[in-house]
Formats: structure tokens, sequence, C-alpha cells
């Protein structure tokens, strides 16, 4: 019983083994049977028939209980009991379907304690102002939120990491979808002008310039970019302009001084034309502070 | 601070079987103590009752020596949430446990006793008794859970008088209609007690299944938008969160004396937690004996039934 009442983080699971095996027959007389049946049943040993020499003295009982029982006409509010009716028989093996009658049974004996406290018109909740000591201090409640806080942000981040990766699947598709849009439109086009210097062929170039049929491709909107704004990428950049995202805390002088080294001495990149001394990289002073300790450290201030 | 009591709680008629006890407390004022002629007026001029049902239950709550830190701190969760019970030193106790401890409860003033009992280090019995010459039951308990565990979120005021809720078993039979009584003057809050608040905001389950009687106690929590002491339509949202703690009792025997007496009643179906260990552990040893049992069986099978040569045995024999 020692090792499995230890179990803190089972708080679900009750301990059905140590309940079900209560239940084993303890009579002498048939210890054989017994063995044998809990041998065949794994861990559910239930008895197939009360021990003979239990005692069960209704008189005495009942006898005992007048003695003890407050007089007849004490108030409810001394007691304060209420029996909620069962309906149905809860298997005890089943913690979810146990919790919850157990649950709606607080939840109904608290409604008609209600009922009455407002009946006789007395306090019944706490008010929101009422500070008094509570059964838990609040170190102990500080760990609780603190373990509630931890739960709620991992359920978040699972959701958060699950959307992503939806969203990325999601935009890869459409990317796909533009590229084949895209080829498709370039193909019909280059069909079209096909289609049209064989109709010239065919009817002998005698028109000239005047039956131009209009292509859809000749507005110049094609040329015309998304005017969505997108990071600027030099052709040399292998990295596909994904260097340069992200790091936002970077100083802006110290990233400027940092992206130019790294674009003059970084990985990759076009490979010959480096380092030129030419009239642009003369006075260049990117990398260079501006305007930092002026003269020589060495001089005496 | 002193609560002060309704005037009209002393004057309704309740007449009385016993003799309850006490003479009346002088009513205690912010001023100070008023006068006792005054109250035995007060209460005299009803002519039907002579005193009004006081609840001095006292509960006394020990435990035995070598006992586990986790049914350590369920007591200490009992204590916490009985404001009407006194703790006491760790009881040395081997033989004459009854004697002892019904001395103990005499010398301390008590009424009633919570008793956990701890074997082996490993299983917990409770035993709940009534002092003078009443009944007392030994419980086994299980599936202890305190409420230090951070799953159990909720709190409540320490004191406060809860509410009992008894599952509709509990009327079945004689034994749990004595149980019922007993935990109900056990566990419920005397009215007036010194250390008890004035509110209910929790209330405890008793409940009955597989002759196991289950404990739970749930925080009574209700959103409250307006700075009311009574929450308008909110009985829809109350809502109850688990201050706990939990624990099953398996009632094992009910004694007509005081840990001790004529035994009342014995729970048919209860095995002890040691011939469970000592089940299990023959069921663990006999496994090498038939072991060697069902060698010897084959053996003298095969003997009894010898094979037939066979042809190809010595096929690869160098």
């Amino acid at each position: 019983m020692g090792p499995r009442s230890k179990d803190l983080s089972l708080l679900q699971v009750e301990n059905n083994v140590e309940d079900d095996a209560d239940d084993v027959i303890d009579d002498p007389s048939e210890e054989e049977e017994s063995e044998s049946e809990s041998e065949s049943e794994q861990e559910d040993v239930k008895l197939m028939e009360p021990s003979k020499t239990a005692i069960y003295n209704r008189e005495g009982l009942v006898e005992r209980l007048e003695d003890i029982s407050w007089p007849e006409n004490v108030d409810w509010m001394h007691k304060l009991s209420l029996d909620i009716d069962q309906e149905k028989e809860v298997d005890v093996n089943d913690d979810l379907a146990r919790e919850l009658a157990f649950y709606t049974q607080a939840l109904e004996g608290t409604r008609l304690a209600f009922e009455k406290f407002e009946s006789m018109g007395l306090p019944f909740l706490r008010p929101p102002d009422y500070y008094a000591e509570m059964v838990k201090t609040d170190a102990h409640m500080q760990k609780v939120k603190g373990k509630l806080l931890a739960q709620k942000r991992q359920i978040e981040e699972a959701e958060e990491r699950r959307k992503s990766r939806e969203a990325k699947r999601i935009a890869k598709e459409v990317q796909a979808e533009k590229l084949k849009e895209r080829a498709k439109q370039k193909k019909q086009e280059i069909e079209e002008v096909k289609k049209w210097r064989k109709q010239r062929q065919q009817s002998g170039f005698k028109d000239g310039k005047d039956s131009m049929p209009d292509f859809g491709f000749e507005d110049g909107k094609s040329f015309e970019r998304s005017s969505k704004k997108r990071p600027g990428v030099s052709p040399w950049d292998r990295s596909g302009g994904k260097a340069k995202q992200g790091g936002g805390k970077g100083n802006d002088k110290n990233k400027k001084n940092r992206d130019f080294r790294d674009s003059k001495f970084g990985f990759g990149g076009k490979k010959g034309m480096k380092k030129q001394n030419t009239a642009e990289t003369t006075n260049d002073f990117r990398a260079f502070n501006k305007g930092g300790a002026a003269g020589n450290k060495k001089r005496k201030r | 601070m002193g609560k002060k009591r309704k005037h009209s709680e002393t004057q309704t008629a309740e007449p009385r079987k016993k003799d309850e006890g006490a003479p009346e407390r002088p009513k205690r004022t912010l001023m100070g103590w008023k006068d006792k002629d005054e109250v035995s007026q007060q209460t005299e001029s009803t002519p039907d009752s002579p005193q009004v049902f006081r609840n001095k239950e006292k509960v006394m709550v020990t435990c035995s020596r070598r006992i586990n830190y986790r049914y350590r701190h369920l007591m200490l969760n009992m204590v916490s949430l009985l404001p009407h019970c006194k703790k006491d030193n760790k009881v040395e106790s081997r033989s004459s446990k009854g004697a002892t401890l019904n001395e103990l409860i005499e010398l301390r003033g008590c009424s009633s006793a919570l008793f956990f009992e701890c074997r082996k280090h490993q299983d917990l019995y409770m035993w709940m008794a009534r002092c003078p010459n009443g009944p007392s039951v030994k419980f086994l308990v299980n599936a202890v859970h305190t409420m230090e565990e951070l799953k159990l979120t909720g709190n409540h005021l320490k004191g406060s008088r809860p509410l009992l809720t008894f599952s509709s078993n509990f009327e079945k039979d004689a034994h749990w209609k004595l149980l019922k009584e007993m935990i109900i003057q056990i566990f419920g809050t005397p009215k007036e007690h010194r250390k008890s608040k004035p509110y209910h905001d929790h209330v405890f389950v008793f409940s009955i299944v597989d002759d196991h009687i289950w404990f739970r106690n749930y925080q009574i929590s209700v959103p409250h938008n307006e700075s009311d002491k009574m929450v308008r339509g909110g009985l829809d949202k109350m809502t109850l969160v688990e201050v706990g703690p939990r624990f099953c009792l398996n009632p094992i025997k009910i004694f007509a004396g005081s840990f001790g007496g004529p035994t009342l009643y014995e729970n048919p179906f209860y095995v002890s937690p040691n011939q469970i260990r000592a089940l299990e552990k023959r069921k663990k040893a006999g496994k090498y004996a038939k072991k060697v049992k069902a060698k010897t069986r084959r053996k003298m099978h095969e003997q009894s039934n010898p094979l037939e040569p066979d042809e190809f045995a010595d096929m690869w024999r160098e």
C-alpha cells in the first residue's frame, strides 16, 4: 500500500488494487479456493461470498445510534447535513465517472443549501472583500498558480507550433499554385504569339501593323511587380535574403558595421570581386565609427 | 473578535430531551460582558425553552508513533479542517491502547476522537470514537491525497462551517446510519464555535461506493460581479474546486464501547492488508515449485510414452 499511495502524480487513478483486493475472502477454510481464484484473475479479486463469521448486531447498532444522536428537533443549522440521491450505480474503477458523481453530489447539495439559506435570509457565500485566514497559505497558492500558468503556457505553445506548421504547409501550396499559374500564363502567351505569326505568314504579311491583335501582355502590366514590399535580395546573396532577417535587438551602429564586415569578409557570395580598390571602395567609410574617438587614443585629455 | 449572536436564535422554542450541559455563557459584546441575569431573563421569557441546544463537540486528533509523512500531513490537514479539534501528541501504544486513549480524551475534555494509527509504515487505520461510552469505528484508509498536492487548487476559509452531503445509501442500513451520525457530529463544525467563520464556502462529500466511504472537500466558488453578498442569479454559474484532502475509508469493525467493547458490526468483505500481501507473496513463491513440478511431470510423461527411434537420428553423426 505504501509505494502505491506515494504516487503523487496519479491524482486520477485511485488505488483500485487495494480496494478490490480488500475483498478477498478471509475465511481460512476456503483458502485454497480463493487462491486459485485470485490466481486466475489478475488483480480484480472480488469476494464471492462474504465471510461467514461476520457479526451484525442490528439492535445494538440502533441502540447506540439512539444513544449518541442529538435530539430530534435540533435545528438544521446545527447539522448542515444534506442527503443527495444517487441515481445510478457508479463503477469504482472508472475514475472519471466516480469523481463526476461526487462532484454532482456536492453541487446538488450546495444548491439545496443555498436555497435553504436564502429562504432563511442568512448569509451564505463569502463576500469578495472578506479577508481572513485561509486553509492553505498564500505561498502555497502561489505555487499552485505557477503550476497552472506553466501548464497553460505549454498548451499554448503546442497550439502555436501546430498552427505555424499548418500555415507553412498552406503557404507552400499557395506558392506552388502561383508558380504553376505563371508557367501556364507564359506558355499561353508564347502560344498566342506563335499563332499570330502563323496567321500573318498565312495571310502573306499584307496588313502591316494595323491588324495586330491585342495581346494580353502588351500593356506592360506583367512588368509591374506586386506592390508588396519584399526585402531586397542582392544577386550575389546565396542565403536567399534570410541572413539579414532577425536580430532586431542589435544596435544600429553596430549592426551596420557588422553587416558591412559580413558582406566584405563573410561566407558565400560572389567569388572574385570581394576586395577591389576602386573609386567606390576608397571613399567607403561604412566600416568606420562615425566621429568616434576623435584623434589618437594616447593623447592626454 | 467577538461574533455578535443573533438575538432571534436565543429565543427559538426548542424543547430538549437531555441535559446538554452548560450554563449559558454571558453574552459577549464589544463593550464587555453583559450581565448574566439579563441573559437568563431573556431566555426564560419564552416559557417553553429552558435552554437551547448547543453543540459542544470537541474532537481530539492524535496519531500513533512511527507514522508515515503522508499520513501525518493528512492528520494535519484534518486538524486545520476541524476548528473544534485539539491536536495531541503521538501516542505510544502497544498494549492497553483503548484505556490510554480513553484517559487522554477525558483529560483533554473532548467528546470524540480521531485516532490515526499507522502500521508497518504502510497501512493507515483511522479510529472514530465517541468518548465516554459511545461507539467507535475502525477504518482502513486508502487512496490518500493531502491538501498539499498542487493539483488540488481550491482554498477556503479556515474554520468556516462545512456543508455535509451524504449519498442516499447512508440510509440503507443500520451501520451506515450510525456512521453517518458519527460523521455529522465529528466533521461538522459547531455553530457558534470561537474559531468558526461565518460564511459557508466549502462542502464535504461523503458517499458510499463499493462499500467504502469516499471523502472529498470542495470549495464553492461563484463569480462575483458586483460586491454583493448574495450573488444575483449566480446559482447556475456556481462551480466547485477541489480543496482536498481526499481519502477512502473502508470500515472494518464497529465497537459498542470507545476503543473496545463488544463488536457490533464486522465488515464481511474486509481483508487486512497483511493478508493481501501474504497472498501475493505466496503466489510468487509458488512459481519455482510449480516449475519443478512441471519438469518432473514432463519427465514422467516422457518415460511412460517412449518415442519411436528416429531413423534420421545418426544421419549427421560423424
